[in-house]
């Protein structure tokens, strides 16, 4: 009878382990389009635990954007419904009529998140290039938080270095805490530890943090902070966390 | 179907350049292909020559590039029923684009 309690009680612990971390995901099909790649993109977009490929409801976006040579255009109705990762989602396919960087922005329905007892909101983006014309990599979109590039966010090795400066309002957050995480979709990755499932980096004084993935593949950046109001939930004001997030594709080395 | 026609077009296109510093980009209507070549940091092509190749690559004309890095090629000035390459080539740069049947049409409808 004992045992069967101590069993318990560790099945409890491991039940209360930390949740794992939320982001939101707009996934291309290729980061760099080249005219032999065709003249679209198709992109994914969900709400998900990517390394356990774990998706959750994304309801219909507040707001999704392309923004192409200081032009931005609202892609809202253009969203296609779809099941990702075994829940809602969406699809879209984009015609790249033009050379340069593309970057793709959705800002999400607050998710109400009964475990934090907070909402969370992750305005989520990614850079597209197409034709081989990378201008327009560090575009700052003026989002309320928001990962600004300083290396640029495609065309990486694995193992480089990624950088960015967070920013809330415009204005860089110092010493702010960066979740790292890998879209382990179908690369079978696995954990000798939950811990390193999400990886985290603090940013500088200046907001600047780097990170160096260990792996070819997708890999998000969320910049968590609190905001400055609260949201109902239940009667009572319930805080919310801002997340900047941005997904960044590393190429898998082709040196011997 | 776009992608079927650019498998095709590889077999003939010129090899990729090796120089990636160089940008070229030429758009259609039912009029003309308007070429644009710049230079990675935005600088416009103003010397080079521009070659317009059908999809078989035959020579079909050439053209000369204005100081903005752009050019034009009168659609009847050019068998445009296989598709047209474009070669944009400075000297010590050079690149391509490639017009496919596919972009004609659907440009031409717009």
């Amino acid at each position: 009878m004992k045992k069967y309690f101590v069993t318990t009680a560790i099945a409890g612990l491991t039940l209360a382990a930390p949740a794992f971390a939320h982001y939101g995901m707009i996934i291309p099909d290729d980061p760099m389009i080249s005219q032999e790649d065709g003249r679209s993109v198709d992109l994914t977009m969900s709400f998900s635990h990517p390394f356990e490929m774990d998706g959750m409801m994304l309801d219909t976006p507040v707001a999704f954007s392309v923004t192409h040579e200081d032009t931005t255009t609202d892609l809202l109705n253009e969203l296609q419904s779809a099941t990702i990762m075994d829940d809602q989602g969406y699809t879209l396919e984009y015609a790249l009529d033009r050379p340069g960087t593309y970057i793709f922005a959705m800002e999400p329905q607050p998710y109400w998140e009964p475990a934090e007892d907070a909402f969370i909101i992750h305005y989520t983006k990614t850079y597209v290039t197409a034709y081989g014309d990378d201008e327009g990599w560090d575009t700052e979109l003026g989002l309320k938080t928001e990962i600004v590039p300083l290396t640029k966010p495609f065309g990486l090795w694995e193992n480089n270095v990624f950088q960015g400066i967070i920013k809330m309002d415009g204005e860089p957050v110092p010493y702010a805490e960066v979740e790292v995480e890998f879209f382990n979709d179908g690369a079978g990755a696995t954990v000798p530890d939950e811990l390193m499932i999400t990886q985290t980096v603090k940013a500088d004084a200046d907001g600047v943090f780097t990170y160096a993935p260990p792996s070819d593949g997708w890999w998000g950046f969320a910049a968590l902070n609190t905001a400055d109001y609260t949201l109902p939930q239940d009667g009572d004001d319930k805080a919310v966390e801002l997340g900047a997030v941005i997904w960044v594709h590393f190429e898998e080395w082709t040196g011997q | 179907m776009i992608r079927t026609a650019l498998v095709c077009f590889m077999a003939v296109a010129p090899f990729g350049a090796s120089a990636h510093q160089m940008v070229v980009f030429a758009s259609v209507d039912c009029e003309a292909v308007t070429v644009e070549a710049k230079f990675s940091n935005g600088n416009a092509v103003q010397q080079a020559d521009i070659r317009v190749l059908d999809g078989e690559n035959t020579l079909q004309t050439t053209v000369p590039i204005k100081t903005d890095g752009t050019a034009t090629v009168p659609l009847d000035s050019v068998d445009h029923s296989t598709g047209l390459v474009i070669e944009v080539d400075t000297g010590s740069h050079d690149n391509y684009w490639i017009v496919t049947p596919e972009d004609i049409a659907k440009n031409c409808q717009s």
